[in-house]
């Protein structure tokens, strides 16, 4: 996977010629990130169960709560909806792989399940936008240390889960800074060490790391994300045309037996 | 459709984990230490995110009158890196539905394995196990 020095010089020289690209070298990548990461979901359980972040007083009544619901058979859905999982639960918790591209001045991880997973993680040397929009996964700038990207994110929506099961979650409530080191263990095994920094829930910066395998054999792809086929069903409009059409459930939006 | 071969792979790869949670949500909801079977056909095949759902009509036998299960399973791209398509298991389709059932009572639960009337056998796993 590790990309040829020889064509890796002459992507340099051509990017150093390139009139008005603004883009030089050492914005490039020094490893080979690119391909299909799949989480390492054991892991992810081992994590859930050894590393707690350091909640406030105030929050750890809910988060007993959803622990206690959960073994009651009653699980809080932290992931049931369509919306963008967001940062840092994309990163923590999520079962789906996500494709990384790498190119000049970004890098772009590419997921599934909802329509909108997608990181961009700027590496052009841009500096944060003065009143950026908050969003769920909030504004990213990376840059290369070493062998590592280096990423800050900030402009988090308050809505962004900090979860750390699929029934345990709680809002990061605003003013979320995350800061992530992503480097190669092994050649296929990307390792994810998040600083996640949550004032309004946290009484002190939370770091945990998450692995993600690639398996180059099995020639993985990520799939279409959607998400609203409960929804929507195949059906016809009035012309016989292919359509989606609409598609009652049930008002609590799970499975339905009488669709 | 899934060649036999990856149906074996997924299922040997499925066993490896000793278990197997659901995507995307907490399967607590699920009894995963008592799985069932039943046999049936499929009636409705949702095959979206975040979760797959399968509505599979329950064979009247023994004095049982038809029901409707809904199955829940893991999501599309769990399913299609395990071997699956969105054609693997069809409206109409005929088989036993090897499940972890809903704690509440409610007919359903968490799709484990499909074993079709061909023999084909369709499983899954969320990641492969590191030979």
């Amino acid at each position: 996977m590790k990309m040829a020095l020889p064509k890796f010089a002459v992507f340099c020289i051509a990017l150093a010629f390139s009139a008005g690209a603004g883009l030089h070298c050492a914005a490039a990548a020094p490893a080979d990130f690119d391909g299909v990461w799949v989480p390492d979901v054991k892991d992810q359980h081992r994590q859930e169960a050894q590393n707690v972040p350091p909640w406030k007083p105030e929050i750890v009544p809910q988060i007993q709560r959803l622990i206690a619901e959960e073994e009651a058979g009653r699980p809080f859905l932290v992931l049931s909806h369509c919306l963008p999982h967001g940062m840092p639960t994309w990163m923590l918790i999520s079962h789906n792989a996500f494709e990384w591209l790498t190119t000049p001045g970004r890098v772009t991880m590419l997921g599934e399940v909802d329509g909108n997973r997608m990181r961009r993680i700027y590496t052009d040397g841009r500096v944060l936008p003065k009143d950026p929009d908050l969003t769920l996964h909030g504004y990213s700038i990376g840059h290369w240390d070493g062998d590592a990207l280096v990423v800050d994110t900030t402009a988090i929506a308050p809505q962004a889960y900090i979860a750390i099961s699929e029934a345990v979650g709680i809002p990061n409530n605003g003013d979320m800074h995350i800061v992530e080191r992503l480097h190669l263990a092994k050649p296929n095994e990307l390792h994810d060490d998040l600083e996640i920094t949550a004032p309004k829930v946290l009484t002190a910066p939370w770091k945990t790391t998450r692995i993600f395998k690639r398996y180059p054999d099995r020639h993985y792809e990520i799939i279409e994300g959607e998400c609203e086929q409960e929804d929507l069903i195949p059906g016809k409009d009035a012309y016989g045309n292919d359509i989606f059409v609409s598609h009652p459930q049930r008002p609590d939006g799970s499975v339905s037996t009488t669709k | 459709m899934v060649s036999p071969k990856i149906a074996c792979v997924a299922a040997s790869l499925l066993l490896s984990l000793g278990g197997i949670a659901a995507a995307h949500h907490s399967g607590a909801a699920y009894d995963m230490e008592h799985p069932r079977d039943m046999e049936g056909t499929v009636k409705t095949v949702n095959w979206t995110n975040p979760h797959i759902t399968f509505v599979v009509e329950a064979d009247a036998k023994d004095g049982q009158p038809a029901q409707s299960f809904a199955f829940e399973v893991s999501s599309p791209g769990v399913l299609t890196r395990s071997g699956w398509t969105k054609r693997s298991l069809q409206p109409g389709d005929h088989a036993v539905f090897h499940y972890a059932p809903l704690r509440d009572g409610n007919p359903g639960g968490f799709l484990l394995r499909v074993n079709l009337q061909s023999g084909q056998e369709l499983s899954f796993s969320l990641q492969p196990s590191d030979e």
